[in-house]
């Protein structure tokens, strides 16, 4: 019937549309994860307090009075200290440490700034206000916030620049190289502990512009980084660890199915879909859909 | 055999302090709580601590046993123990089903499986209104008697917790010394090198997965039935961070440092009331303090300090004399 | 009698052939040594041998079964045992443990039993602890058993690995450069260890650089080059070999006779 089909066809693009949205910002996430990966082989469970953080700082900037386009600039510029911060004072002083230890004080330092961001701004919801207009646009039945072109454009942007950054500058170079083999950065001259410090202020970035962009839609609080944190890692895993635009393909993938799954499914489980694709990419193909497998000696 | 002296002071403490202090809250009743999570910590420190692995989802196993307990007992009126052994055997089955296809990953991967299968757990406890009664959780679960011997006060909950409290870390001490024990630990040194000399690793690590489960789902059953309520909220990724931090803040591999890091970190937030905002702040210090500057654990690190010390005080005492 | 023999091995990863139509045998009770410039293959064999890689093509027979195929704790069950190039001490372990560990086939209670202490288990533990003091004696590292295994020096760690595999009392002995970073001394007690380990009806076979301690120690000696048999015989007859010398020196010394 033509008006069924309209009508799912309807749905189907509402859900497209919120999706890719939603899958933006865990694709800045899981950018941000793949990036610290690339240059230290840690999984950093605190990427998605940089995304609350962004938000709620960019929500305290404004509420004290700072025009809008500077308490963006200064959450997104203050959050990317924090992740400087994190990694001067607790990832390099265990620079040796085994895994499950890096791991437990990445859930750490993750907790931490969650209760602080408990201590200084309390339970409450907040939300930023839209970038340009809150009139919605029209495709078809469907409709499109202008935040939701916001959070696309500028996505689509960064992820141009890290692109870029990666393959195009010296640094970003340097920094690919710090991961592949460390001892061997430090014997041609790369200062690994400062490529270090710059991937973690990049992926803080990453993760405070994607709160900044999330939160007039989505809205914030101090708990919003823990599911954040943990669905960019899916995303992150899907597109396999070691690659960055994996990372991105695989927010969107993941947003999308969640969209999906939430839409005709069951909303109610919509979270589940993430961590049952962790599951499922782990146990069949670790490597993910982009990602290179790494070879073991013995 | 060493452990074992420590043991026997250890229990002979705990039995005597109810008898010391029978009416104070802080033995009867936060008591029960540290005995219930001094039987996790040990039980994850089987996983974590002996064999080298990572779980960010025990509280899954916990709640698992709580919730078949709960849903059994109050909806279709099955006997306490039955339900308990029901518990058992759902959680072997699943424990042992997903055991195999988890554990053939290392380090971050295994953190994140474990921590989706305890989130995805968590997420169906919420979603499954009909069967548990959803965010707002279960009540009126019926209490439990032993041949008849009501439970019916935080004295009498105590004694049974302590005696289980007690059993399992017994267990744990059995094991670490013993043949299969040492298999474990050297699957945590080399994995490879466990193999070589005939040890079936896969097996291994699955089987002690396996042992932690059950314990952790025993012990979520006479929690349902201690509390007579259970919600989702008790088994959530922050219980299973917490956990998790127990063992580390005890000293991965030690049964006793299981027990340091479970009493502290119940006492802990009992203590600080006043301060029930900087809980969770404090929580993610502790953490990242410890795994950056003793990474062995602070129980592990005083003992081993101690040791030290009184090492140093016989060496300069001969040179002395 | 032959203990070990392999037939047509093949190892290729990706394109790169690793080990091509290897075929040898290894008398019961000798001591075999596989010696080869870097790369020429010698510890893929031995990860081949062990489980730890399946081979594309040929086979492995030992003692009359297959070894193809099997998972490396199989391989060990089977009675063949292995020290390692890259040490794989247990160093969350005392030294004790780390050779009691070696005893794991030869004791059998489970995880279970342990937990409860089942009857037998303590007797076990017992058992299991002589056995490992056994073995530490026999390498003379019994003043060591209750030191952690971390606070050991290098030459003392070898042996250590020694003393697990023996705990085990292997038929076959796989040593991955013994010698490896051992200075003068220590690499003339292990070639007397390796002696002694061969009296008692071990049969070795070992990969070494240390050309010294090959040619001292062993029976038969095998050479690889680029994965394939380049010569096999006893010491002196493959020292003189001019194919040897040449794949070792690159043909110098052939310049030199002229």
């Amino acid at each position: 019937m033509h008006g069924e089909t309209r009508r799912m066809f309807d749905q189907l693009l509402q859900f497209l549309i919120t999706g890719i949205t939603v899958g933006s910002t865990y694709a800045l996430v899981g950018l941000g994860f793949a990036i610290i990966y690339n240059a230290s082989d840690v999984v950093n469970f605190a990427q998605g307090e940089f995304v609350m953080l962004g938000a709620m700082s960019a929500v305290w900037f404004l509420g004290v009075g700072l025009p809008f386009p500077v308490a963006l600039l200064f959450a997104v510029l203050g959050t990317c200290c924090v992740g400087l911060a994190l990694d001067k004072f607790a990832i390099e002083p265990a620079r040796g440490a085994s895994v499950v230890s890096t791991i437990i004080i990445t859930i750490g330092a993750a907790i931490f700034l969650r209760g602080a961001a408990l201590l200084l701004w309390g339970k409450d919801i907040f939300a930023l206000p839209h970038f340009s207009s809150e009139e919605p646009l029209y495709i078809g039945n469907a409709t499109m916030l202008p935040q939701n072109l916001w959070v696309l454009g500028v996505t689509a942007t960064v992820v141009y620049l890290v692109r870029h950054f990666f393959d195009r500058t010296l640094t970003g170079k340097a920094i690919l190289a710090c991961a592949c083999n460390r001892t061997a950065a430090h014997l041609v001259g790369i200062n690994v502990r400062m490529m270090l410090l710059i991937a973690y202020g990049l992926a803080a970035l990453l993760g405070a512009i994607a709160g900044v962009l999330i939160a007039p839609i989505a809205f914030t609080s101090y708990g919003a980084g823990i599911m954040l944190g943990l669905k960019g890692f899916s995303a992150a895993i899907l597109g396999g660890m070691g690659s960055s635009m994996g990372a991105v393909a695989g927010g969107l993938l993941l947003g999308v199915l969640e969209s999906l799954g939430a839409g005709f499914i069951s909303s109610g489980y919509k979270d589940a879909m993430a961590f049952l694709i962790i599951l499922l990419v782990l146990f069949f193909k670790p490597s993910g859909l982009f990602g290179r497998k790494a070879a073991e000696r013995v | 055999m060493r452990r074992f002296y420590g043991f026997f002071v250890f229990a002979a403490l705990v039995l005597a302090l109810p008898l010391a202090f029978p009416d104070n809250y802080f033995v009867t009743v936060v008591g029960v709580t540290i005995g219930l999570h001094i039987v996790l910590a040990v039980s994850l420190n089987l996983f974590m601590g002996f064999a080298g692995q990572i779980s960010l989802g025990h509280a899954a196993f916990f709640g698992m046993g709580a919730y078949t307990s709960a849903i059994l007992t109050s909806r279709y009126g099955i006997d306490p123990w039955l339900a308990m052994l029901v518990a058992l055997a759902v959680v072997a089955v699943i424990a042992n089903a997903i055991a195999r296809p988890v554990l053939k990953l290392r380090g971050h991967y295994l953190a994140m499986a474990t921590l989706g299968f305890g989130i995805i757990v968590n997420i169906v406890m919420v979603q499954e209104v009909d069967w548990t009664g959803g965010p707002d959780g279960m009540s009126g679960i019926p209490g439990l008697s032993i041949f008849g011997w009501e439970l019916d006060s935080d004295l009498k909950w105590y004694g049974v917790v302590a005696v289980v409290m007690l059993a399992s870390v017994w267990i744990s001490l059995n094991i670490v010394d013993s043949r299969a024990g040492r298999a474990l630990r050297a699957v945590h040194g080399s994995e490879v090198a466990a193999q070589m000399m005939g040890i079936d690793t896969a097996r291994a690590k699955a089987q002690v997965f396996v042992l932690s489960a059950l314990l952790a789902c025993f012990v979520g059953s006479l929690f349902a039935h201690q509390q007579a309520f259970v919600s989702p909220d008790s088994f959530n990724f922050f219980f299973s961070i917490e956990l998790v931090t127990m063992v580390v803040l005890g000293g991965l591999g030690s049964t006793f440092g299981a027990v340091f890091g479970a009493v502290v970190l119940t006492l802990l937030p009992e203590l600080l009331v006043v301060f029930e905002d900087y809980e969770v702040l404090i929580l993610g210090a502790i953490l990242m303090t410890i795994m950056i500057f003793l990474p062995q654990g602070l129980f592990v690190g005083l003992v081993q300090g101690a040791r030290s010390l009184l090492a140093r005080r016989r060496e300069s005492a001969l040179v002395g004399s | 009698m032959t203990l070990l023999a392999v037939a047509g091995l093949e190892k290729s990863f990706g394109g790169v052939m690793a080990i091509s139509d290897l075929s040898f045998e290894v008398p019961q009770g000798s001591v075999y040594a596989v010696i080869g410039p870097n790369g020429a293959g010698k510890t893929t064999l031995f990860n081949m041998l062990c489980g730890i890689y399946t081979p594309s093509a040929g086979g492995i027979e030992f003692g009359g079964e297959s070894l193809v195929g099997r998972q490396p704790y199989e391989v060990a069950a089977l009675g063949i045992s292995r020290t390692f190039q890259n040490l794989q001490v247990f160093f969350n372990l005392t030294v004790l443990e780390n050779v009691m560990v070696g005893a794991h086939l030869r004791s059998h209670r489970g995880l279970y039993r342990a937990a409860v202490r089942w009857p037998g288990v303590m007797a076990e533990e017992r058992q299991i602890g002589e056995w490992a003091r056994e073995a530490l004696a026999f390498c003379g590292l019994e003043k060591l058993a209750d030191r952690g295994a971390d606070s050991l020096p290098y030459g003392a760690l070898k042996r250590l690995e020694i003393a697990r595999a023996l705990a085990a009392r292997p038929r076959l002995l796989l040593m991955d450069e013994p010698a490896a970073g051992l200075n003068d001394t220590e690499t003339i007690e292990m070639r007397e260890l390796i002696g002694r380990i061969s009296e008692a009806g071990v049969t070795v076979l070992l990969v070494e650089h240390n050309m010294g301690l090959v040619m001292g120690v062993s029976d038969t000696v095998l050479v690889l080059d680029y994965g394939s048999r380049l010569a096999e015989g006893p010491p002196k007859q493959v020292q003189n070999d001019p194919q040897v010398i040449a794949a070792y020196l690159g043909g110098e010394v052939e310049h030199a006779e002229h």
